[in-house]
């Protein structure tokens, strides 16, 4: 019989336990304390309910719920709470992560197969867990003769752009949005512009020859499409007369720009497709035919940086197109008001009744705008995926072909229609509708 | 603040400026070009034009340093990289590029920009836009012209007649 701990004697577990214990207080005292008075002195403390809300204060709000909720509001209106959490990168990594997992669902499902099925005992729902911890687990391998600083840097860099990208995406009304840029749709095409740097010249690092053809590829298909990508957005521009996405989602509260520009629409997200190297448009990443193009040299969590970039850049890119012509996160008031006895009374448990004063923690709205925003993005997100299970890839020439001639002109029709509706005196300024 | 920011920007652009130049792997002088046009958008930006400073970076990082990095992998590197290391050039370069940077900077700081007082607000950029449609509309349809004719010429260029492809007429 094997046993885990075969000279375990209870005396020495309990012995071993004080002497931690021991030596955490004295650790504590000796530098953690004096570590927390010296950074209270830097920091800036938040004045809650208009008290200062000094450690102590915060330590005693531990025994009273009720008295955590203003901490709680006021860390939900930081700078911080955006960036890492709701309109920022932790939602969009959220959204991002689902879009995996369906995607891998789906598409066996479409082709018949089972897909991700044993991890997580429900229809393989940890399955994505389980294949970050091994892309954790990995080893990063380097090519002998790779430029190495350039090849380290590459993936941190695409997912740094990917999240300056998701940073100018506004999720609902009322400043849910990291950066409100006055030049929002202008700071898009510039981040956007990176992208093919970054591709191209981790392609060209890895020293060898299928991310070097993957690279180059994504280059010609990237630099290709960006110009019918920005032609298309034109038109929204001229009937909002704004950059700011805000703006734009706020003019689009009666009509989505989508009824008046289905060209636009369409050539958005064609070239959006390609931007984001989806099938079938996935030539650098052409698995068939270059090993995994731009990426075959990208081993461990390098990989695992590259695919949660490009998830980023997939949301944020479903989102654009939510914000600019489906209306973004406009839509009928669907959404439960808080119930109003809990706010008056409180909530009742038998003999006690527990008070929670000020306790709608999100207005009502905001709740509804979110869900009309994630559902809207959402259904952009199927149907950027969808097209994985119906369509073969396309030749490299028919792709500039398509994205020279054809989507650039489809481009300039759209221009046309909106400068008409415009001139007409339909939209704009002083327009009928 | 914003002193510090336009120090660390200005190293920034120059550091990177002179390294673009004196770089033996012509990749990194790239890069480094890089730096310097985005260390200039920055200066956009603190000079309260975003506008011109997302311009700065779509077009001069996004596109032509694009091209240039494109360009640079593609040649060879024997074939435009002959070695001229003379000591005595070099001086005289550096000589006459400080020579013309202080004679210029003497002429900008006699000009009287000393004197202009920056209380303005920034410029809006739809304010732009109005002066080009009012004022300065002659311009506005000599660049429509030029640009439209540019990229017609560009597409015509592009064409390959010898390509006889079904595909394309389908």
């Amino acid at each position: 019989m094997s046993t885990i701990a075969p000279k375990f004697r209870f005396s020495y577990f309990l012995k071993s336990l004080t002497d931690n214990a021991f030596w955490a207080v004295i650790l504590l005292t000796l530098t953690g304390i004096p570590f927390v008075m010296t950074l209270l002195f830097y920091l800036e403390l938040p004045v809650i309910d208009d008290k200062l809300m000094t450690p102590y204060l915060a330590l005693t709000t531990i025994a009273d719920p009720a008295r955590q909720i203003p901490l709680i509001k006021s860390l939900l209106h930081t700078d911080f709470f955006r960036i890492a959490a709701f309109p920022g990168f932790g939602f969009a990594a959220l959204l991002a992560a689902g879009t995996i997992f369906v995607e891998r669902k789906m598409l066996a499902k479409l082709q018949l197969r089972v897909g991700p099925f044993y991890c997580g005992k429900i229809e393989g729902l940890l399955q994505l867990m389980s294949d970050g911890i091994k892309l954790l687990s990995k080893e990063i391998i380097i090519p002998a003769k790779a430029d190495k600083p350039i090849f380290w840097a590459a993936p941190v860099l695409f997912v740094a752009t990917a999240a300056a990208f998701v940073s100018l995406i506004p999720a609902a009304r009322g400043g849910w949005v990291v950066a409100d840029a006055d030049v929002g749709l202008l700071a898009v095409f510039a981040i956007i512009g990176f992208f093919p740097v970054i591709t191209v010249l981790s392609a060209w690092s890895a020293n060898s020859k299928f991310p070097f053809i993957g690279g180059i590829r994504a280059l010609h298909q990237m630099v290709s499409f960006e110009i019918p990508l920005i032609l298309s957005v034109l038109g929204v521009v001229i009937l909002t007369g704004t950059l700011n996405l805000t703006q734009i989602v706020e003019s689009q509260y009666h009509y989505w720009w989508i009824l008046f520009m289905p060209i636009g629409a369409i050539v958005f997200f064609i070239a959006m497709l390609a931007e984001l190297e989806r099938i079938p448009f996935d030539l650098p990443e052409a698995e068939s035919e270059i090993v995994a193009g731009w990426l075959t040299e990208f081993s461990g969590m390098m990989y695992g940086l590259v695919q949660l970039g490009s998830y980023l850049k997939l949301y944020a890119f479903a989102a654009l197109f939510t914000i600019l012509f489906l209306g973004g996160w406009s839509g009928p008031n669907v959404w439960p008001p808080f119930p109003e006895e809990i706010i008056q009374k409180g909530i009742v448990m038998g003999p006690i009744t527990a008070h929670f004063p000020g306790l709608p923690l999100l207005d009502q709205q905001m709740l509804n705008d979110v869900l009309w925003f994630t559902l809207k993005v959402a259904g952009v997100i199927f149907f950027i995926l969808l097209p994985r299970g119906v369509f073969p890839r396309i030749r490299i020439d028919l792709l500039l072909h398509i994205g020279w001639y054809k989507l650039i002109g489809m481009a300039f029709v759209n221009i046309f229609i909106a400068l008409a509706l415009v001139y007409a005196g339909v939209l704009g300024p002083g327009g009928i509708l | 603040m914003a002193d510090a920011v336009f120090l660390g920007l200005a190293i920034i652009t120059i550091g990177s400026a002179i390294a673009a130049l004196e770089v033996r792997s012509l990749i990194y002088g790239s890069i480094a070009l890089m730096g310097t046009l985005g260390g200039i958008a920055g200066f956009f930006l603190l000079l309260d034009s975003p506008f011109v400073a997302m311009f700065q970076i779509a077009v001069y990082i996004g596109s032509i340093a694009v091209l240039i990095l494109f360009t640079v992998m593609l040649v060879r590197r024997e074939l435009i990289f002959i070695k001229i290391e003379d000591k005595r050039r070099r001086y005289a370069g550096i000589g006459l590029m400080l020579a013309l940077m202080l004679g210029l900077g003497a002429i900008i700081l006699s000009s009287g920009i000393k004197t202009i007082t920056t209380d303005e607000p920034p410029v809006d950029f739809r304010k732009i836009g109005e002066d080009f449609l009012t004022y300065y509309w002659p311009a506005l349809v000599l660049m429509g012209f030029i640009l439209a004719s540019s990229v017609i010429g560009a597409l015509t260029l592009a064409r390959r007649e010898d390509l006889t492809n079904d595909q394309h007429n389908a």
